[in-house]
């Protein structure tokens, strides 16, 4: 690729990101604001299912996880707001260590069943234990992140926090695949055995990764509290879990970057479509549909072979 | 002393290992030792229990009696990691190339039981994580000129013909610098010319210092063997070098059939 037109590639959809939230309306810039708090999230099922093979339906466990210790930490505590992540991201790796490393050991549907189980359970206990997350009341009046004294308390200040850090977290994901960790994960998705017979400890690699994508819904979910200042346990039952798995497979999950448009995809265009008043439902389920079947590899799959065919060319 | 046992002592010795599946006994009290250095046959007709055994000296299969000792040390029960690490590497009768990466990238690999980066470390692109990639490089372009590969090593391995699937695992494994290199059937799916040029390779990694213990049923390939084991239901029947075995009764009887 020459200079300019890696400028380009690079530089317009830069322009159109830091643009984007002055023309756009305050309600679509929230959305957006969404759509990081999901990449993150998202990147943390979509790798677990590009590189590992392994169904996540426990992201939203996570999630919890990080809202509530935030919520926890920094509302009830009066601490600063790393401490709420770090805290998060600490109990959500602990946990998924500790759960992960027997259901690791299941393969296919049965190990997404078990991540299903361990999502309901955390939708329960996150219901029946109201002394500690409130239950349906929640916990509110969480401070916002404000770094010397300056706020991210509107959806436009809030939209250039977590933008950066969703762009943090991929680069670290594209550095991982291009590494020794890496390139065993994708050596283990074609061939565990062979993998296995280069000295890849296949189990203790599948652990590490739950314990990373866990570390990622924390984190989505840290930020969530900051930014909404009111947690409550309609945000992470298991709808919340299939919207993450739904997100990586629209965007596609054998692309750093899919999880970006799988996630703008499920929270702009809904409403974006709502538009067309009571039949956008229907639409937005028939646009699902179309995408799974025409594009098997996601969005992001979908525009690398278009890019390699036409560098081909 | 220390330097008489070494000497004396296989680097692999397999001790009275015995296996059934269900009532059927694959493997009875099998004992057999691969000198280091050595470029050790097994061979036997189809059915004799050798991918039995083979599976249960790499640790896929755990033997119900018997020992696996590999440098002295018993490793019967350990996982097949903790064995390649130790320097006990195999192939597989049917070639398994990661199909969706590259040639480069599978010879790439080898290397892995060699680096210790970790996962927080490849994160954030330490210094060591930097240089295990430029070390694997820099050994997966030796092991593709070395195997003849360098024209394929942009291309998906599964993309490649299968007699050239057989060289990246076998490239694979080199790249691995293995104490031990355990290979199963490599000459299956192959042309005489192609076993040919596979039989130069053993001899030239074995004068190089690698120990290799050779899987098979074709007497062609096995004759670079120095030493052979022939195993028949489940027992080792002979030992010896190729002429003497060729000669032996039993042997012919059971496996050549004459």
């Amino acid at each position: 690729m020459s200079p300019l037109r890696r400028a380009l590639v690079w530089g317009i959809p830069f322009l159109v990101w830091a643009t984007l939230p002055f023309v756009a309306t305050r309600h679509i810039v929230d959305l957006l604001v969404f759509a990081g708090l999901y990449t993150i999230a998202g990147l943390g099922v979509a790798f677990l299912l590009g590189q590992c093979g392994i169904v996540s339906l426990a992201q939203s466990v996570f999630y919890g996880i990080g809202a509530y210790c935030t919520a926890w930490f920094c509302a009830h505590k009066g601490l600063p707001s790393p401490v709420g992540v770090a805290a998060g991201i600490a109990l959500s790796t602990g946990i998924a260590a500790l759960v992960g490393w027997p259901i690791l050991r299941l393969s296919g549907h049965f190990l997404a069943l078990a991540t299903l189980a361990l999502g309901i359970i955390g939708q329960v206990l996150f219901l029946e234990w109201d002394w500690l997350t409130g239950g349906t009341l929640g916990i509110g009046g969480i401070p916002r992140i404000a770094p010397f004294g300056f706020a991210f308390d509107t959806p436009l200040r809030f939209y250039f926090l977590v933008w950066p850090i969703a762009l943090l977290l991929l680069v670290l994901h594209h550095n991982l695949l291009h590494s020794r960790s890496g390139l065993a994960l994708r050596a283990m998705r074609d061939s565990p055995e062979a993998a296995a017979a280069l000295g890849v400890d296949i189990h203790k690699l599948k652990v590490q990764m739950f314990m990373l994508s866990a570390a990622l819904g924390s984190t989505a979910g840290s930020l969530f509290a900051h930014y909404v200042t009111f947690v409550s346990v309609d945000s992470f039952a298991i709808d919340r879990a299939i919207s993450f798995l739904l997100l990586a497979v629209l965007g596609g999950v054998y692309t750093v970057w899919g999880p970006v448009l799988g996630a703008l995809f499920i929270t702009v265009l809904p409403q974006w479509l709502s538009r067309l008043g009571d039949i956008h439902a229907f639409v937005f389920a028939a646009a699902l549909i179309a995408a799974v079947i025409l594009l098997p590899e996601g969005f992001g799959g979908a525009i690398r072979n278009w890019w390699r065919t036409r560098a081909a060319k | 002393m220390t330097m008489g046992m070494e000497t004396v002592d296989p680097l692999l010795q397999v001790a009275a290992v015995s296996h059934s599946f269900g009532g059927l006994h694959v493997l009875r009290a099998v004992d057999f030792g691969v000198p280091a250095g050595s470029l050790t046959g097994l061979i036997g007709p189809n059915g004799a229990g050798k991918s039995t055994l083979f599976n249960i000296i790499s640790g896929f299969l755990r033997p119900q009696r018997g020992t696996v000792r590999f440098e002295g040390r018993d490793i019967t029960r350990d996982p097949v990691q903790t064995r390649t690490r130790a320097g006990l590497v195999r192939t597989f009768q049917t070639p398994k190339v990661f199909g969706k990466l590259s040639v480069r990238e599978n010879l790439m690999i080898g290397c892995y039981r060699h680096l210790a980066s970790g996962v927080v470390g490849n994160m954030l692109h330490s210094r060591r994580s930097r240089l295990e990639l430029e070390l694997m490089h820099v050994q997966a372009a030796e092991a593709g000129e070395r195997f003849g590969l360098s024209e394929v090593m942009e291309r998906p391995a599964a993309q490649v013909p299968a007699g050239m699937q057989r060289l990246v695992e076998l490239a694979r494994g080199y790249v691995s610098r293995p104490r031990l290199l355990m290979l199963d059937e490599p000459s299956s799916g192959l042309n005489t010319k192609e076993i040919g040029q596979l039989r130069e390779l053993l001899q030239r990694l074995n004068r190089e210092g690698i120990t290799i213990l050779l899987v098979s049923h074709d007497m062609q390939l096995v004759d670079v063997a120095s030493r052979v084991h022939v195993l028949c239901f489940g027992s080792i029947i002979a030992s010896g070098a190729m002429a003497q075995i060729k000669q032996d009764e039993r042997v012919r009887q059971a496996y050549l059939g004459v």
